[in-house]
């Protein structure tokens, strides 16, 4: 037993020896599209998780029409509440918003002078910031709303944001998977052709079917596996740049990648390297 | 009489609607026979050992060995049953980076060998077939007949009861293939069926065992029948 696995072995380390360079690169593609794939991932998933931590600071100032009753508004605010995506709904008479206004401008005196321009309003806390164009729409309906005001900008641009890391992820980490797959696969039908004379002496001995494709089922792991954990060095190194800019630049702190997360590209590099190594070896190992 | 230990029954290897690369064979080989395929290029004489080696298939008829239609065996059985015959290929197959005994050590690993064994029994094979002493020679080496006794010396790793030779002395000069001819006669002495594929006739005629003569996909006669079947 020990001496077969030492014999695949061996015939998989020589492959990967014979074809260095087509090796080095499908391991760097592979690097980088699950640096990408990963990254980008896990900056999704954070900002995801931040942007709902954030949802609380989010809120809407809905203005109400001059002349709505306390009925009126009782009503609006229930009907508010029973909003998908609202957390928290309190009515800011116009009265006491006109006190606060005052209260923030202590040099000012000649407010006795002026009429109270404040409307009645409601502050509108949300519980999940993607509903907020669906929430602002369901508040106009309301007879008794005259005006919404909201950080629109703010919310935009996070949403922005994750779009942009979502396509990057999607498109360009995609990309690179794809090409990587088929540099393992070149890699291996390189490895195939420059074995050919082991191959066929194998077959003329009858040795078996798995004899015959483990080495090159190997080398598609030791690749993939080689393109994981290279892709999670770049990943830490990345962080290590990045976290304290992000930290400066947005005040938000990015945790260290998590040791699961490593493993997990590490292993998914080697089932694509399989995956990827058993296409390659369907049609020419067969036993003719 | 025993069942034939190869049978081709009718076999047609077709390759497009006109093209054929055996038409028609009916042929029976006993256990422990010497068998000559003979003619010219293209005549079929490759293909019938490939029908054995599953390296062909036959489009019509059957080949039947030891008992066993082997016709359409799956190709997921055709390890197994390679490791009951011994393969010479015509160009040695032989590994250049290793040596003499690494080469057979090498086929011997593949199919499953430990070391200890390979160990025991590659001098021995060696030996059997007289390279022994060219054990740690590269085959770069070696004499064309040398080579090619080393490529045989690798088809018995298995202890094979059937040795299929496609050409082996196309390579050769005339004392080399006598060699190699009078190598596998011993072989065949000791209980082997040698079934060979060759075009050197002074050698095949010289050897005086069973001669099939193929032309173009069909048997033109055959020595051990006194009217040619086809």
């Amino acid at each position: 037993m020990l001496d077969r696995l030492q014999f695949l072995l061996g015939e998989a380390f020589i492959a990967l020896r014979r074809n260095g360079w087509m090796t080095f690169a499908a391991i760097s593609t592979v690097a980088i599209s699950l640096f990408l794939i990963g990254g980008l991932g896990f900056t999704y998933v954070k900002l995801a998780e931040e942007t709902a931590a954030m949802t609380g600071k989010f809120e809407l100032r809905v203005m109400l029409k001059d002349g709505t009753t306390t009925a009126q508004i009782s009503k609006a605010a229930a009907d508010i509440r029973a909003i998908k995506g609202v957390k928290e709904v309190s009515w800011i008479p116009r009265d006491k918003a006109w006190k606060r206004y005052q209260d923030s401008l202590p040099k000012h005196d000649n407010f006795a002078e002026i009429d109270n321009p404040y409307p009645d309003s409601f502050k509108v806390i949300l519980s999940d910031l993607s509903l907020t164009d669906s929430v602002i729409d369901q508040i106009k309906a309301q007879s008794s709303v005259d005006d919404i005001q909201y950080l629109k900008d703010g919310q935009q641009f996070i949403s922005q944001v994750q779009a942009v890391v979502k396509w990057l992820a999607t498109a360009l980490g995609g990309l690179l998977f794809i090409t990587a797959g088929i540099l393992i696969y070149n890699a291996i039908r390189l490895t195939i052709i420059s074995r050919r004379l082991e191959i066929r002496i194998m077959q003329l001995v009858g040795a078996s079917f798995l004899t015959v494709r483990i080495p090159f089922y190997i080398e598609g792991i030791v690749q993939g596996f080689l393109g994981g954990f290279v892709g999670s060095l770049i990943l830490i190194a990345c962080r290590a740049v990045l976290a304290e800019r992000v930290r400066l630049m947005m005040g938000w702190q990015v945790p260290p990648i998590p040791f699961g997360m490593m493993c997990l590209l590490c292993l998914f590099g080697a089932a694509y390297g399989l995956l990827c190594s058993m296409v390659a070896v369907r049609a020419p190992l067969r036993y003719r | 009489m025993d069942d034939p230990y190869i049978k081709y029954e009718d076999v047609e290897v077709r390759y497009t609607e006109l093209v054929y690369g055996l038409s028609h064979i009916k042929l029976d080989i006993q256990r422990g026979e010497f068998v000559f395929f003979v003619g010219s290029t293209g005549a079929g004489k490759s293909t019938l050992l490939k029908l054995l080696t599953l390296e062909a298939r036959a489009t019509s008829g059957a080949v039947r060995f030891a008992g066993r239609d082997i016709t359409r065996l799956p190709d997921r059985q055709a390890p197994a049953l390679r490791r009951e015959m011994g393969i010479v290929p015509q160009d040695f197959a032989l590994l250049p980076r290793k040596r003499v005994w690494e080469n057979v050590a090498y086929a011997m690993r593949a199919v499953g060998n430990t070391k200890r064994e390979i160990r025991q029994r590659v001098p021995q094979i060696l030996e059997q077939v007289r390279i022994g002493h060219r054990a740690d020679a590269f085959p770069h080496e070696l004499s064309g007949g040398e080579q090619q006794r080393v490529a045989i010396a690798r088809a018995l790793i298995n202890n094979p009861q059937l040795l299929l030779a496609d050409e082996p002395t196309g390579n050769l000069d005339p004392d080399h293939s006598w060699e190699i001819m009078e190598l596998l006669r011993e072989l065949n002495v000791k209980g082997a069926t040698v079934l060979v594929a060759s075009h050197d006739v002074m050698v095949v005629e010289r050897m005086g065992k069973r001669i099939v003569r193929l032309d173009q996909g069909k048997v033109a006669s055959d020595s051990a029948k006194e009217a040619p079947n086809a």
